[in-house]
């Protein structure tokens, strides 16, 4: 299966050295941010990465941030995944450092004090069970934090540890991870990052529950990290997803647990549905079937 | 009139001189739209999922008077998560029941388009919704809005602080916009219809997800902003064979219904719907305002075709919040 993933990767690669959601679409950064390390993990041939990489690194804006792509110019939360790519590369050190400082900069907004206003003198119960006061990173500028953006950017910022200023490191980390926490759902796991509106449950995903639990893998024996990986477990095997059970397999293999099952599950999805032909999900496929569960190391 | 009343009262009446200034400013190009004289709604009854439906739906393009011959049809359901217990989505029956009716009317192409609010695993999502052996055995395309090219458009409408939104590129390669959402209450908005699921056109690449920044800037204006901004030629069809009451749209209950809803005018297939749900359509604040410029609200306004909303009415319930949408007018 991986020679076949890897080709077709390859083959959806756009002449630009990026990848698109699927073959045809314009690059963005984060589809070649992870095909950039599923080359690299794959050991396919150097001038396909060196273009991927490349492109990369051309788009990196002047604050150090990353566009979602070449139409929508603005700083996304594609920059941790760029970071992420990079910061394996050591020529590309310092892009990476300049990513990591603009992502501590970067923060989600708490509701305004008009709305909790509002809440209180209507005595409105709170659709959400969440603490607002707990600050991770949004998908876009200034909006609420999620646990997919915030996952993304613990995981760069880890990475980059020993060369960002220790008290922003620290204070923001330690808030996101508490922010983390705070999202599971009841029994563990994740889902885009509420776990209840009015009272009612609301039910985890296999690929943000991987995905928390990669960004909290320095607490591998906290209750939380435990159960979501039991929840993990038991859902991406169940689910009928390339997406789902890659990433499922990069978390446990992060973890040290045997990955076997998602590997095999893995191969299966991709015989039934070549993943929909969808080069993200190519290539975290690669990653986890190859040694590439090491870039998401922190 | 209790402390809350008072409190609401109080705002209103402090509020009143600056809000009667900012009405004298339209919030939309009044040269950019026409609101019709008249709009049509059909309504259909269809009892359940296993009935011949792609019949109903030609009979509702067909009674609406729609132009589908030689277009390329793009099909926007209401897939913004899955639970296998619930009713959350359009159900892919109906879904392809369109693409047959949609290709015997001869449109040239029929895709399915969808930037789920939720997940970002469409395969997931496809496969448990059961849409993806109907884009299999029909052999249509189907486009993740959310991570489609993307095109900057300008709004000629100012309901929440954007001025311009990034819309896919696949929107600008099709003739014709069904708008295929689920007969639903909602918790945010009191219901989601047609008007509401173009929630999903909006990439959620750009904007997030849970389609977050259009939250954050005001989800009814979000809603008006949006809609004003697609400038093709749009169609509604409403499933409401089963639909969703309570908390929706994700953990509502399921309510049968047996009704479809059919319509060129978003806002009077809405403002039917919500008829239908016994829920008043001039109090949901998005339609309200949505009836100013873009369609019409007004019972006066539609001519319903077909059924009548009083035989296949249904008393949908709401949250506590939207009690005061169950106040008919």
């Amino acid at each position: 299966m991986q020679e076949q993933a890897l080709s077709l990767l390859l083959s959806n690669q756009n002449g630009d050295g990026g990848w698109g959601a699927v073959g045809g679409k314009h690059s963005n950064t984060e589809v070649t941010a992870l095909g950039a390390l599923a080359l690299r993990s794959a050991g396919a041939d150097t001038a396909a990465i060196d273009k991927a990489q490349s492109w990369l690194s051309q788009r990196q804006q002047a604050d150090g941030s990353w566009p979602l792509n070449d139409s929508a110019k603005g700083a996304s939360w594609a920059t941790a995944l760029a970071l992420i790519a990079l910061s394996e590369v050591p020529a590309q050190s310092e892009r990476a450092l300049k990513a990591g400082n603009w992502l501590l900069q970067q923060a989600g907004g708490k509701p305004g004090l008009l709305a909790n206003l509002i809440l209180f003198v209507t005595r409105q119960k709170r659709a959400v069970r969440l603490n607002q006061d707990l600050i991770g990173w949004p998908w876009t500028a200034g909006n609420f934090s999620w646990v997919e953006p915030t996952s993304y950017c613990m995981i760069a910022l880890k990475k980059l540890k020993q060369k960002l200023p220790a008290e922003p490191f620290q204070e923001r980390i330690g808030q996101a991870e508490l922010m983390i926490y705070d999202r599971m759902c009841v029994g563990g796991g994740w889902n885009y990052g509420n776990s209840e509106v009015y009272d009612e449950k609301l039910w985890p995903y296999p690929d943000t529950t991987a995905l928390a639990l990669i960004a909290t893998q320095d607490w591998p024996q906290r209750n939380e990290n435990q159960i979501s990986l039991r929840t993990l477990h038991d859902l991406a095997l169940k689910t009928d997803s390339g997406l789902a059970i890659a990433w499922a397999s990069i978390c446990f293999d992060l973890y040290g647990q045997d990955n076997t099952a998602f590997k095999d599950a893995l191969a299966q999805r991709f015989a039934k549905s070549q993943f929909l032909g969808e080069n993200k999900a190519l290539a975290l496929a690669l990653l986890a079937l190859g040694n590439g569960a090491r870039y998401f190391r922190v | 009139m209790n402390r809350r009343d008072f409190l609401k009262a109080s705002a209103a009446a402090s509020l009143a001189p600056w809000l009667s200034a900012c009405e004298q400013t339209p919030r939309w190009q009044r040269d950019a739209y026409t609101r019709p004289k008249r709009s049509q709604v059909a309504i259909l009854a269809a009892e359940n999922y296993r009935q011949p439906l792609r019949d109903v739906i030609q009979r509702g393009i067909e009674l609406c008077r729609l132009e589908t011959r030689g277009k390329r049809v793009l099909l926007k359901p209401n897939l913004v998560e899955f639970d296998p217990n619930g009713v959350i989505n359009t159900h892919p029956a109906l879904i392809e029941a369109a693409v047959d009716a949609f290709k015997s009317l001869g449109a040239r192409e029929v895709v399915i388009a969808e930037g789920p609010g939720h997940r970002r695993d469409n395969e997931y999502l496809l496969t448990a919704s059961g849409l993806y052996d109907v884009i299999k055995e029909h052999r249509v395309r189907y486009v993740d809005l959310n991570n489609d090219d993307v095109r900057l458009t300008t709004l000629k409408s100012g309901f929440t602080h954007f001025r311009q939104l990034y819309l896919p590129e696949t929107l600008y390669q099709a003739d014709l916009l069904v708008s295929m959402p689920k007969l639903k209450t909602h918790h945010w908005a009191g219901v989601t219809l047609s008007l509401k699921n173009m929630f999903g056109v909006i990439p959620g690449s750009v904007y997030g997800w849970p389609k977050n920044a259009l939250h954050w800037a005001g989800i009814d204006g979000s809603i008006v902003d949006i809609n004003s901004s697609l400038r093709l030629p749009r169609f509604a069809i409403v499933d409401g064979i089963v639909g969703m009451e309570g908390n929706g749209p994700l953990q509502g209950q399921a309510k049968n219904s047996g009704v479809l809803l059919f319509g060129t005018d978003l806002v009077a297939v809405d403002s039917t719907a919500a008829r239908l749900m016994k829920i008043e359509p001039r109090k949901v604040k998005y339609l309200e305002m949505a009836g100013e410029f873009l369609g019409n609200l007004a019972y006066e306004r539609i001519d319903q075709i077909g059924e009548t909303i009083d035989r296949l009415q249904q008393d949908f319930r709401v949250i506590d919040t939207f009690a005061d949408l169950k106040k008919l007018v």
